[in-house]
């Protein structure tokens, strides 16, 4: 430990510690520009000068590590002289004119810093030189006349994201940030993240559907859960008179570590599907809008006589009340032989059926990524899915942790690793052999096996890969202290085979930890109420669609040609709910409460933050009313039915 | 002797600060009573007492030859300088044509104006005054309080005035403090 006084306050630290977060730790307020808790600190705006007694020069605290004995002073007259000297020179340096700018007025650290140290005005003038501004970007806005220069975007796209699209060019004055090599940002190799959007101090990167439309003081924050995918990430929605003005990373959220893909912070805000608003009968032809009241007359008059013959689908993005509601009243209750979740299981029909064999878990956490040292990508691309866990994958990537991919078709990824595998169709069980033969053959298996010679020269000749290929990317998994090891639908879908066992087998000898990303939000849910086979119509006489936020896929709309009678539940219009014989408005992710079951096991409660139309109903509210209509009960231990089924991840929550 | 003197002048402004400054409302005879309040560009009496007031109060910022003599004569004649809303303390919204040049800005309003029907001129009469960047008060005259604001808050006028008025000298932190 190391003792140190800051104000005259005895602190006593672990080494190692900057004299910023000491004074932190030790409720002393030191203001800061450049500095963000979530990237490495950068020293670069001066804001946080500190007296160090016996130094020469005021000290940033930001990067000066703490000293034995170490007498700080934070709020001399010397040190806001400078503070202000400091804001002056920032102020004059471009043009930060407050009445337009998007962020003034309580979103701008740099004008609060100035209102802190009681700046009235800038003793210097701008310099009126023009900065450009790049709007070249769908979500995002480059104001460089805003930039301070502080860096944090640039530390976030590369530290946090891994992504390296943002950096600087030019010097002095002329510095400039930039993407790539200078290409306008919607022209660059940008992934639309937006954690640069998060993390800008100033007006310097704003997001042109946010901009204008609420500052923080105006906005209601609602902590809650993206349910684009299966990771659940954590997202705070900012909204304003029941609008949605903006969706912000959840930096204290334990699966994300405060990020966002352009699924889950800007894909929602540039949503242009029409809403379904009041339940619509098809009469004489054409959809006309009905009531509640006579939708479910003509639901129950066609499918309680369907009984055993209706089909019935659900969205996997529904939260795990609605799934279970869903599946007691159509498999539980009516007996259908045909009930099922859109994405088919293709993301978790495997993995669950091991599971049920293993009987126990056997898949780790998003947080053993954070400390990964050997990273093995099976059958996903991470950079077009889960694009989250891609950034986790990424990120760790330039400081020499070895990522291996292996796939059939083309991956986004395969620029990141240092092994990259693409075995021919079907025979990524195979490469997944060769890689466990080699770890046995040089002799770094941490789990005794015997094996025959030769095998990885055979397999990887079989899966059309380099066997010396093979032995050094087996090398690296195996030296890796802490590997893990990512998979998906390559492996899960049903017509799998037994690539997840090999898998397995690899991960035994290496000692790794295995991720599998699945799919839609609540994948695993639907896969422990069982709704995971693949859907076939045989002679169904009606076929119920809980379709919610989805849009259909061309495959599911030509299965559902010809069905006599269908019902579709959803959110927006589509060529699904055109095809529908009776369409139920529903509420849509935003505007309904509701539990997910994320990749890694975690139940988490995604919390509504908008409210939905009058005639508009939460999913899970559908199928209660659906059951009362048809007359049969259902209950809601969805909690306990979800243990029911041994599932590959342990539930937690 | 006597109540103190205060005069008022606009530059390169909108006049919404002088419309803050009315938002007052009935502090405004709390403000007559502690203070004599001589010429301002909303009342009969144009320039400030040759004499001189105790307090002169600037709105907009310097974007002229005419605002450079209004500004020059209010700081002869006035003891404390009061720089009145952000066009006075940094240049405000018209700055934003400092982007350009003065012979774009006036292409710009004169010729190039969608309502402009046919040709447009610039005007060039010898008696108009001279355009010039548009400048913060204290960059062309000696500002002593600033009051930034967008325009300022009618409390924070009103706190100004009437802590001015009594001889004391404002200051403005925390929620006074609002740059617009």
């Amino acid at each position: 430990m190391i003792n140190l006084t800051i104000d005259g306050k005895a602190i006593s630290v672990t080494e190692g510690t900057t004299v910023l977060q000491a004074a932190r730790e030790a409720g002393i307020e030191i203001p800061t520009l450049c500095d963000h808790p979530e990237l490495t600190p950068y020293g670069g705006c001066r804001l946080c000068l500190v007296e160090v007694e016996g130094a020469r020069t005021l000290q940033p605290s930001c990067t000066l590590p703490v000293n034995n004995n170490m007498i700080v002073r934070t709020n001399t007259d010397r040190i806001k002289a400078a503070r202000k000297f400091v804001l002056t020179l920032i102020f004059s340096e471009r043009n930060h004119f407050c009445p337009y700018c998007q962020v003034s007025g309580g979103d701008c650290e740099l004008q609060n810093a100035a209102y802190d140290e009681g700046m009235t005005h800038w003793p210097l003038q701008p310099n009126w030189q023009p900065y450009p501004v790049d709007a070249s970007h769908p979500y995002i806005i480059l104001e460089n006349n805003r930039c301070i220069l502080c860096r944090r975007c640039v530390r976030a796209c590369g530290e946090l994201v891994g992504n390296f699209t943002l950096g600087f060019e030019g010097r002095g004055a002329r510095n400039l940030l930039v993407a790539d090599l200078g290409v306008p940002l919607g022209e660059s190799t940008c992934i639309s993240c937006g954690v640069c959007v998060q993390v800008c101090p100033t007006g310097a990167l704003i997001d042109r559907w946010s901009a204008y439309r609420g500052r923080e003081t105006q906005v209601d924050r609602t902590d809650t859960i993206c349910t684009g995918c299966s990771i659940g990430c954590g997202m705070t929605t900012l909204t304003r008179d029941n609008n949605l003005v903006r969706i912000e990373g959840d930096w204290e959220a334990p699966a994300n570590d405060g990020l966002l893909c352009e699924i889950g912070r800007f894909k929602p805000m540039a949503e242009t599907r029409h809403r379904i608003n009041t339940p619509l009968v098809r009469k004489d032809g054409t959809l006309k809008a009905a009531t509640w009241d006579e939708a479910m007359k003509v639901i129950v008059a066609r499918m309680k006589p369907a009984g055993k013959k209706v089909a019935a689908l659900v969205s996997s993005r529904m939260s795990a009340e609605a799934l279970y509601g869903f599946k007691q009243i159509f498999a539980d209750q009516l007996h259908s032989d045909m009930v099922t979740s859109i994405e088919e299981g293709a993301y978790t029909a495997t993995a669950a059926k091991l599971a049920d064999k293993m009987g126990s878990a056997y898949e780790g956490q998003m947080s053993d990524l954070l400390s990964a040292d050997g990273i093995l990508v099976v059958g996903t691309d991470l950079v077009k899915e889960h694009q989250v866990v891609g950034f986790l994958v990424k990120r760790i990537a330039p400081a020499g942790v070895p990522v291996v991919l292996v796939d059939e078709g083309e991956n986004k990824l395969d620029t990141v690793a240092n092994f990259v595998f693409k075995a021919a169709k079907g025979n990524v069980e195979l490469a997944l052999r060769a890689l466990t033969a080699a770890v046995i053959r040089l002799g770094l298996n941490k789990k005794s096996v015997k094996i025959a010679d030769g095998l990885v020269e055979e397999f990887a000749a079989k899966a059309g890969l380099k066997a010396e290929d093979i032995l050094e990317a087996g090398r690296a998994l195996a030296e890796a202290e802490h590997p893990v090891f990512v998979y998906g639908k390559l492996l899960t879908a049903p017509e799998a085979g037994e690539a997840l066992e090999a898998l397995l087998n690899l991960a035994a000898v290496t000692g790794a930890k295995v991720i599998s990303t699945k799919g839609e939000a609540n994948s695993l849910a639907a896969s422990q109420y069982h709704l995971d086979k693949a859907f076939q119509l045989n002679g169904h006489e009606a076929a119920y669609v809980a379709i919610g936020d989805e849009e259909p896929t061309q495959r599911l709309i030509k299965k559902l040609e010809g069905v006599p009678f269908l019902v579709v539940q959803a959110g927006y219009t589509s060529q699904l709910t055109a095809m529908a014989d009776v369409v139920l408005p529903a509420a849509i992710w935003l505007e309904q409460d509701g539990h997910y079951l994320s990749l890694e096991g975690r139940l988490q409660f995604a919390h509504k933050s908008l409210q939905a139309g009058t005639d508009v109903r939460s999913n899970a509210e559908i199928f209660q009313n659906l059951a009362g209509c048809l007359g049969v009960t259902i209950k809601d231990d969805w909690r306990s039915a979800l243990m029911l089924r041994q599932s590959p991840v342990t539930i937690i929550g | 002797m006597g109540k103190p003197k205060i005069a008022s002048d606009w530059l390169c402004g909108c006049a919404g600060c002088h419309m803050s400054l009315l938002d007052m409302d009935e502090r405004l005879a709390h403000i007559v009573e502690l203070a004599d309040l001589r010429a301002t560009p909303i009342t009969d009496l144009k320039e400030p007492d040759e004499s001189g007031v105790d307090v002169g109060v600037l709105e907009g910022g310097v974007n002229n030859s005419t605002n450079e003599e209004v500004a020059h004569r209010m700081r002869k004649r006035c003891g404390i300088l009061v720089a009145l809303g952000d066009c006075a303390v940094f240049g405000g919204v018209p700055a934003m044509r400092n982007f350009f040049t003065v012979e774009e800005a006036l292409r710009r309003a004169y010729v190039e104006t969608e309502s402009t029907d046919s040709g447009g001129k610039v005007p060039d009469d010898p008696e108009l005054c001279q355009q010039t960047r548009v400048r913060a008060l204290s960059e062309v005259v000696p500002v002593d309080i600033h009051v930034p604001g967008c325009p300022p808050d009618a409390d924070v006028i009103y706190y100004v005035l009437s802590e001015l008025a009594q001889g004391r000298r404002p200051v403005l932190k925390d929620d006074k403090l609002h740059w617009h």
